[in-house]
């Protein structure tokens, strides 16, 4: 019950990271200021005797934040950026560097990711792989590493929990629009007040 | 003077300065429970000191931040300065209440049960499969219907980002990272408030040589500023008249005794005053001294008219002078001691000290003057004839003629001049007119108002109730209609600890409805199967919530776990009541909070608006006392002069008085009851002026001397005066700056008129 109350004082610190390889990765993953795509996400839960499955589509914007629809089993929208977090039940309190990390990751942004984790990985001609594991004392004592692969784009992603919890989410369909769409740019409008 | 000393040494040695607003309401309106409140309210808001640094990352930010903590510290100031949030608090009180999770619903959650159970279940599905799941629901196992997890998150209403443990707040293109301080103790000490002003700008301009921005804002703040800048003014203005007068009185007599001699007679005034109002009421108040201190003027015109009475005659003897000048003194003094004397018919505790005050200081003045003067003043004559002395006699020979011949035009000029200032004079009580912060302390403190939305206001609710439950069920039932105010966004937040700790009985019926909509239905079984709980997780779970049936959790204990905010909220009971304070954010329009007192035990406590409403009250009482004294002194001087006499020589201090007015008028001045005190002055100078002008008409030896003599003492007087108080009006401090004006154009005015008195007797 420690965690709930950890995990609202996570850090994200300095650096030291083999930046060769960041730099390859970097290199090889397509940037553009819009991405979307489709998503699955599996959650294993240690006290559940099945995952959660969950299945839509997400946005990401380089300027204003993720948009992350469920679609099933339960429709429901997140909207977050730096700032704010906004959910079904209203807005909430923005987990430590949650906002932070979870568009960084989308968004492909290593030099971010960098900033609060220690990354080590291996990068191939068409394909990566990163492990991220936390440097922040609290942040370590509930998420053990963080595993980001894929390609020119990312691909996997796996978040190992210190409880044996387990989250993986694979994006599929991804592409890069030019332009938000009015849908888009509704729901981004509602963060930022 | 012997006795006034020793007397003095004992009573000063107390605490004897009141400085609380409070104390300045009439007895019967003093509610001991409000001024424990308002005590308990301020006490918080006059310690916090706020402050932000900016930079373009929140990295940057917070670094600087921590950089700038260390640096407070080093200060000895403050009691607590916090950056990174209390974790291990957090996790204790977790712990802590965990236990009553079936009991402390919130009200959210409570209204979802009772509305649509189902819609709880969806919602924590809805968390489940959300991305963010690790944070919000870590605590699944423990507690499957997340029931803590919202009770939790709805104590903080204010959703802040947490970095590194540090609240960052994020604007256009910066970030800033906060840090919250306490001073040392909330009594402001002057010394320490410069301290604090020196650091923040010392910490300013390191911050930005760091390439950075520092925001603070805070009371202390504010206070310190105000402090700085009166101070500064004072010590200016200070200077300036103090020069003045020394150089003033050099030039008129050629010795620095009169010099001595008036700082003795205005400093054994003072002191005596201050001793006797000491002795007789326990505590003087700061407002007594503010305005008891303009009777230094009235003082020092005693001992000018005796001292420029040197020039009147040849081969002038102190006594000889008192003599002469004796009958003018004891009218002066009647006269000014009726005027402040009237103030003592007064409900209003601080116009009784000032009446005290003001009778005391200017008795022991006068009798200074008239006991040690003739002695001190032995040889005191003059070969030389000041530049002052020809200025006054030219003067007081030629401008009364020139004022009745062209009578004809000036009359109705002055008519529609005065009528005019007087239309237009309107009062302006608001005590917030009184604070002159410097605009970019203003500025500082809306932006940060904007990004942290936490500040509370001044103004809040104050909760009572027979017992515990009475005044949970009185709290409740604002708690209650202050919600839909937010709804329709006349205000941000508000906070009240009965909606965090729920009473015994509410807590059973919480429970009650949980078992009713979730457990005795099977909807939580259901709920936990379908999410793939195993059989003994779910048997735990429901054997858990039987055996907290009996829980309840009491009001001290959930205190404990409180942060110091909520704490502060709670006033305590005694055997008659229980009392609690419900405290605003961001409100719109402060108007429509009054009327919620029509609710059981709710009172609207606005320390602002109250204050303005006593300053307005004060005002329009000390109107009446000046007008009631005038027309006893009117009555008296007819008594004894004639009624056509009377009306000579109170004329003057009346037509000075509504010129003043109706100047204030013209030029839109801030009236108030502060200008009324200076008016005070106006009255008690003018009607001296009048006096001795009229004493030196009727005096047997009919030589110009006297009237020349006279006219210089008038003149020397008003200048002190204007160089004393008037110089005020420089002031950037609307209040000080009003005074002044008031004192300037009422003592001008005095002037120009009083030589006219005794003039018409001799008919030109």
């Amino acid at each position: 019950m420690i965690l709930k109350a950890l995990f609202l004082f996570l850090l994200s610190c300095n650096l030291s990271y083999a930046a060769d390889v960041l730099a390859n990765i970097t290199i090889q993953l397509v940037k553009t200021p819009i991405t979307q795509g489709e998503f699955q996400q599996e959650k294993r839960l240690k006290i559940l005797r099945k995952p959660l499955i969950s299945k839509g589509s997400f946005t990401y914007s380089q300027s204003k934040g993720v948009i992350w629809k469920t679609l099933t089993p339960i429709p429901s929208l997140l909207l977050v950026n730096e700032a704010h977090l906004l959910t079904g039940q209203g807005e909430q309190a923005v987990p430590p560097a949650f906002g932070k990390v979870f568009k960084a990751m989308l968004g492909g942004d290593l030099q971010q990711l960098s900033e609060g984790f220690v990354i080590t990985g291996e990068a191939k001609k068409s394909a990566w792989r990163l492990q991220l594991t936390p440097k922040d004392e609290l942040l370590k004592k509930i998420i053990s590493s963080m595993v980001l692969s894929g390609d020119t784009e990312l691909r996997v992603l796996d978040i190992q929990e210190v409880n044996g919890n387990l989250t993986r989410i694979s994006f599929a369909q991804i592409t890069h629009p030019e332009q938000l769409t009015h849908q888009q740019q509704a729901d981004f409008e509602r963060l930022s007040p | 003077m012997l006795v006034i000393g020793v007397l003095g040494s004992r009573a000063l040695t107390k605490d004897w300065l009141e400085t609380g607003f409070l104390a300045l309401l009439p007895v019967t309106e003093q509610k001991p429970e409000i001024a424990n409140a308002v005590q308990q309210h301020n006490e918080l808001l006059n310690r916090k000191v706020i402050w932000l640094t900016g930079a373009a990352s929140s990295q940057e930010a917070i670094t600087q931040a921590r950089q700038l903590k260390q640096q407070l510290q080093q200060s000895g100031l403050f009691k607590t300065l916090m950056l990174e949030l209390p974790i291990q608090q957090t996790v204790n009180n977790y712990q802590q209440l965990f236990p009553y999770r079936y009991q402390l619903l919130d009200a959210e959650t409570k209204r979802t049960l009772a509305n649509n159970p189902k819609n709880l279940l969806s919602q924590n599905l809805e968390t489940l499969y959300s991305p963010m799941a690790q944070i919000l629901a870590s605590d699944l196992e423990h507690d499957p219907l997340l029931l803590f997890s919202r009770y939790f998150n709805a104590q903080n209403p204010l959703k802040l980002n947490v970095e590194q443990g540090v609240v960052v707040l994020h604007n256009a293109n910066r970030f800033w990272a906060l840090l919250l301080t306490d001073l040392q103790d909330e009594h402001l000490q002057l010394d320490k408030l410069e301290t604090l002003l020196t650091l923040v700008n010392n910490a300013t301009a390191q911050v930005q040589a760091a390439g950075g921005e520092l925001m603070v804002t805070g009371m202390p703040l504010f206070t310190a500023y105000g402090a700085d800048s009166a101070k500064q003014e004072i010590s200016t203005v200070g200077v300036g008249s103090s020069v003045g007068i020394i150089v003033l009185l050099l030039l008129t007599f050629r010795s620095l005794r009169p010099l001595l001699l008036s700082s003795l007679a205005i400093g054994s005034g003072l002191f005596a005053a201050l001793v006797a109002c000491v002795l007789f009421f326990g505590k003087v108040h700061i407002i007594t001294l503010v305005f008891g201190a303009s009777l230094i003027g009235v003082a020092d015109d005693y001992a000018i008219h005796f001292m420029c009475d040197s020039f009147g005659a040849k081969d002038w003897q102190p006594r000889q002078g008192l003599r002469y000048i004796f009958s003018g003194l004891v009218i002066g003094l009647c006269t000014n001691l009726l005027s402040y004397i009237g103030l003592v018919f007064s409900p209003f505790p601080a116009l009784q000290e000032v009446a005290l005050f003001s009778a005391v200081g200017l008795l022991v003045a006068w009798l200074t003057v008239v006991l040690l003067f003739p002695l001190l003043l032995t040889g005191f004559r003059h070969t030389h004839e000041p530049i002052m002395l020809r200025v006054a006699r030219y003067w007081q020979q030629h401008w009364p003629i020139w004022l009745l011949k062209n009578r004809r035009w000036l009359i109705p000029i002055f008519i529609v001049f005065v009528a005019g200032g007087l239309w237009q004079l309107t009062p302006r009580d608001d005590v917030r007119l009184l604070q002159s912060a410097p605009a970019t302390l203003l500025n500082t403190a809306n932006k940060i108002k904007q990004l942290l939305p936490v500040s509370q206001e001044n103004q809040f609710f104050l909760v009572s109730g027979r017992d515990v439950n009475d005044w949970h069920h009185n709290e409740q039932q604002l708690l209650a209609r202050l919600k839909l105010f937010t709804q329709q966004h006349e205000l941000m937040a508000y906070q009240g600890i009965s909606d965090y700790w729920v009473n015994e009985q509410n807590q059973h019926s919480n429970y009650q409805l949980l078992s009713k909509t979730l457990y005795e239905s099977g909807l939580v079984k259901h709920y936990m199967t379908e999410l793939g709980f195993s059989k003994q997780a779910i048997d735990i779970e429901l054997k858990q919530f039987s055996t907290a049936k009996d829980k309840t959790i009491s009001l001290p204990e959930w205190l404990k776990t409180a942060d110091e905010a909520k704490q502060q909220l709670w006033l305590g009971c005694d055997e008659r009541r229980c009392l609690s304070m419900v405290s605003l954010t961001g409100v719109r329009d402060l108007s429509i909070f009054p009327t919620l007192q029509s609710l059981q035990g709710v009172t609207w406590v606005d320390q602002v608006d109250e204050l303005s409403s006593l300053f307005a009250r004060y005002r329009i009482r000390v109107s009446g006392l000046i007008i009631a004294a005038y027309m006893v002194v009117f009555i008296g001087l007819g008594l004894k002069f004639g009624w056509r006499n009377s009306l000579n020589i109170t004329a003057v201090p009346v037509v000075a008085a509504l010129v003043a007015l109706a100047t204030m008028g013209w030029f839109d001045q801030l009236f108030s009851l502060f200008n009324l005190f200076a008016l005070l002055l106006v009255l008690g100078i003018g009607v001296d002026d009048a006096i001795f002008f009229f004493m030196a008409d009727k005096a047997k030896q009919k030589d110009e001397d006297k009237r020349v003599s006279t006219s210089l003492a008038v003149t020397v007087s008003a200048l002190t005066t204007l160089l004393a108080f008037g110089l005020l009006a420089v002031s950037s401090t609307e209040i000080v700056h009003a005074f002044g004006f008031t004192v300037a154009v009422g003592i001008l005015t005095a002037l120009v008129f009083s030589p006219l008195i005794g003039y018409r007797t001799r008919d030109l």
